[in-house]
């Protein structure tokens, strides 16, 4: 069976991502949007696009009937989800199949498994795969709560058991914690997940977030793709990936992919999927969870190992076999990636919708850009605030860190707010560059970020001054010459109207 | 031209001369000679003595959002005029103690305070009309108003003494 044309059920840089992998299969694509994303990218670079609602998500990206309508009546015959929105949906996987549609992911089966996180801890416990001690049911009672945390030892973790995204997660030091705890997780799990069942575990302290990506086939064959180093995060978003991570070697990688694998083969995994681990201090590795789809952060492996994940999962949809085993996957060099968020990170990360005014986008060697913006785009405030992921490929860790600094210093994105300048200081800081890395090194770093060091003062005084004036000689030679500027040259100045700037 | 950058809480006159891309800029006794493009919407290109220079500019409320060499700045650019009459003359009081002298030539709208006057921080005491706009002269510390040489009408220039503070007394 091969795929003819495929509906991209998302928005920005995977929808996106995906159509360009699509292109490249001789793959016709149907991009849908929402009534604020009309001029969005990925709209412009389908084959074919089709409005499906209203900005609010709930309206547009999240309507299974809707997008399976548009499918079917455009001709599809696949169904890419992205990640977010209806990507672990196991309805969603169900309606399409139910439709005719190829759903370009796992099986429903699979998704439910590990979409429930205490029915995926009892598969990981069954499969004998290392996990934080802690509950495999979720929390009945306050009583329960207490006596199990006294059990395994402070400080535990509570966590939502439909959760995802830091939602419904709670950190508690000592018992007197652990009332208020329990009401405030549960609490935020009812909000985001409708369901306030809460689990808990022991916590790790300083722990490395790594996790390990599978590719299964419907044949039966599994390969893990090895690690990505996630600890780079914000609240638990992560900022910044690696792979492969500094803390895992040779001996560890086939260690931790071969649990991941036995996982999802326990799950009846089928695609490219996501094994979850903690790691501590003394590189025990603890099962976390398992993401049943595409990752923000794919491209670090694919940089690795030169196998394209996209690609691979329409090939494993399309019913082809993987055509390789775990000897053949190779991995070479180092690679980073950085996210480029609408978000001011000198103004409480607060996003920073608004016009890209301008963009000049980062190049040279080794240098990898999944982006959904461009010049002129408007950032809806509706979605979430990734723009673009910058993508560094390097000989070794050092000469990634280097080009990760090189491309950051190149990027500029003028009109909204981005992350780029604090990840040039995080890349940059002393524990990143040595890879000392943990979920709490932002923690530390970020409150002594400031704006600016001072070191280009008098070239930023310079240069606002310099937009100022050019400002007031344009409106002054408009107000003397009118429309009528016939012998006015092409002056340096000319589109110097100031960005964003008000009516004068 | 001459305009009052202020960073960081701190103003710095800046003196700008020339166009079309080549610009000589003194601030303070320092003297920059720059070659200026903007090569993309809010994109400039900065040489400085030979040093090349990517700085992206955009105008947030007023303030100019400058990013440079990874660091990000907020400079309030303003004629020099206008920060006079924005700092209502905030400087100049200071520099010449209790004296509150008129910062502009303008008109005198409205006198607000008599001899013998209490006054507090930041009370208004005497309003110019200037460039169109009211703008009211406020007491730069507590005091007691010692003499008013102005009343509504009278035009005034730069430096002409307004009102006399006497100031408040220790621990009043």
């Amino acid at each position: 069976m091969k795929l003819k044309k495929l509906l991209v059920a998302n928005r920005g840089e995977i929808a996106v991502r995906v159509i360009r992998a699509c292109r490249e299969q001789g793959i016709a694509t149907v991009a849908v949007f929402s009534e604020a994303d009309r001029e969005a990218l990925h709209v412009l670079m389908a084959d074919e696009a089709y409005p499906i609602g209203p900005p609010p998500a709930t309206e547009s990206y999240l309507k299974i009937d809707t997008l399976v309508d548009v499918a079917r009546r455009a001709g599809a015959d696949a169904v890419h989800p992205g990640y977010g929105f209806l990507a672990e949906n196991a309805r969603f996987a169900e309606a399409c199949v139910a439709a005719g549609l190829t759903f370009v992911g796992p099986p429903p089966t699979a998704i439910r498994a590990m979409g429930d996180k205490t029915s995926a801890r009892k598969i990981a416990r069954e499969m004998k795969v290392p996990m934080v001690p802690g509950t495999l049911e979720a929390l009945r009672s306050d009583d329960e709560a207490r006596t199990t945390a006294a059990k395994i030892g402070y400080p535990v973790m509570l966590k939502a058991a439909m959760g995802g995204g830091g939602k419904g997660m709670r950190l508690v030091r000592a018992e007197k914690e652990l009332a208020n705890a329990l009401r405030a997780a549960r609490a935020e799990a009812g909000a985001a997940f409708g369901d306030t069942a809460v689990y808990l575990e022991r916590a790790v302290v300083e722990p490395r977030h790594v996790e390990i990506q599978v590719l299964g086939d419907a044949h039966g064959a599994m390969v893990h793709l090895g690690e990505r180093e996630c600890s780079i995060q914000r609240r638990h978003q992560k900022l910044i990936e690696e792979s492969p991570s500094p803390c895992v070697d040779t001996e560890l990688r086939a260690r931790m992919g071969e649990a991941a694998c036995r996982v999802a083969k326990a799950a009846g995994y089928v695609n490219a999927g996501t094994v979850e681990f903690l790691v501590d201090a003394d590189r025990n590795f603890y099962f976390l969870e398992m993401n049943t789809r595409l990752q923000v952060e794919h491209p670090v492996t694919e940089m690795v190992t030169g196998i394209d994940l996209v690609r691979e999962q329409l090939r494993i949809a399309a019913g082809e076999p993987l055509g390789y085993t775990q000897r053949d996957v190779t991995w070479k060099g180092w690679a980073i990636e950085c996210r480029v968020n609408a978000e001011d990170p000198f103004g409480g990360w607060l996003p920073s919708p608004g016009t890209i005014t301008g963009l000049r986008a980062a190049g040279g060697p080794g240098v990898r850009e999944d982006s959904g913006a461009y010049e002129g785009y408007t950032v809806p405030r509706f979605y979430d605030t990734l723009l673009a992921k910058l993508i560094v490929w390097g000989a070794d860790r050092a000469t990634a860190v280097e080009r990760m600094l090189r491309a950051l210093g190149e990027y500029k994105v003028v009109g909204v707010r981005t992350t780029i300048p604090a990840l040039e200081r995080i890349v940059g800081h002393p524990d990143f560059r040595a890879g000392r890395l943990s979920t709490a090194l932002l923690e530390r770093i970020l409150p002594g970020l400031h704006a600016h060091e001072g070191r280009h003062a008098n070239v930023a005084l310079i240069a606002a001054v310099l937009a100022e004036y050019e400002r007031a000689r344009q409106s002054t030679a408009t107000a003397r010459d009118g429309s009528n500027q016939m012998d006015a040259g092409p002056s340096a100045w000319s589109r110097s109207t100031r960005p964003g700037g008000r009516e004068a | 031209m001459k305009y009052v950058a202020t960073l960081d809480n701190v103003s710095h006159v800046v003196e700008v001369t020339g166009g079309d891309g080549r610009y000589r800029l003194t601030i303070g006794d320092d003297v920059w000679d720059v070659d200026a493009r903007l090569t993309a919407q809010g994109i400039y290109s900065l040489l400085i003595g030979g040093l090349s220079y990517v700085a992206d500019v955009v105008d947030r409320e007023g303030t100019c959002m400058v990013d440079v060499g990874g660091e990000a700045y907020e400079v309030l650019v303003e004629e020099q005029t206008r920060w006079i009459i924005r700092t209502k003359g905030g400087a100049a009081g200071a520099a010449h103690g209790q004296t509150l002298t008129a910062p502009l030539p303008g008109k005198i709208t409205h006198v607000a305070v008599r001899p013998g006057d209490r006054v507090q921080t930041g009370d208004t005491l005497v309003v110019i009309e200037a460039m169109k706009m009211e703008n009211e002269l406020k007491a730069a510390a507590a005091g007691t108003v010692a003499e008013v040489r102005v009343a509504p009408g009278q035009a005034v220039n730069p430096g002409d003494v307004m009102v006399v503070l006497r100031a408040a007394a220790e621990g009043e």
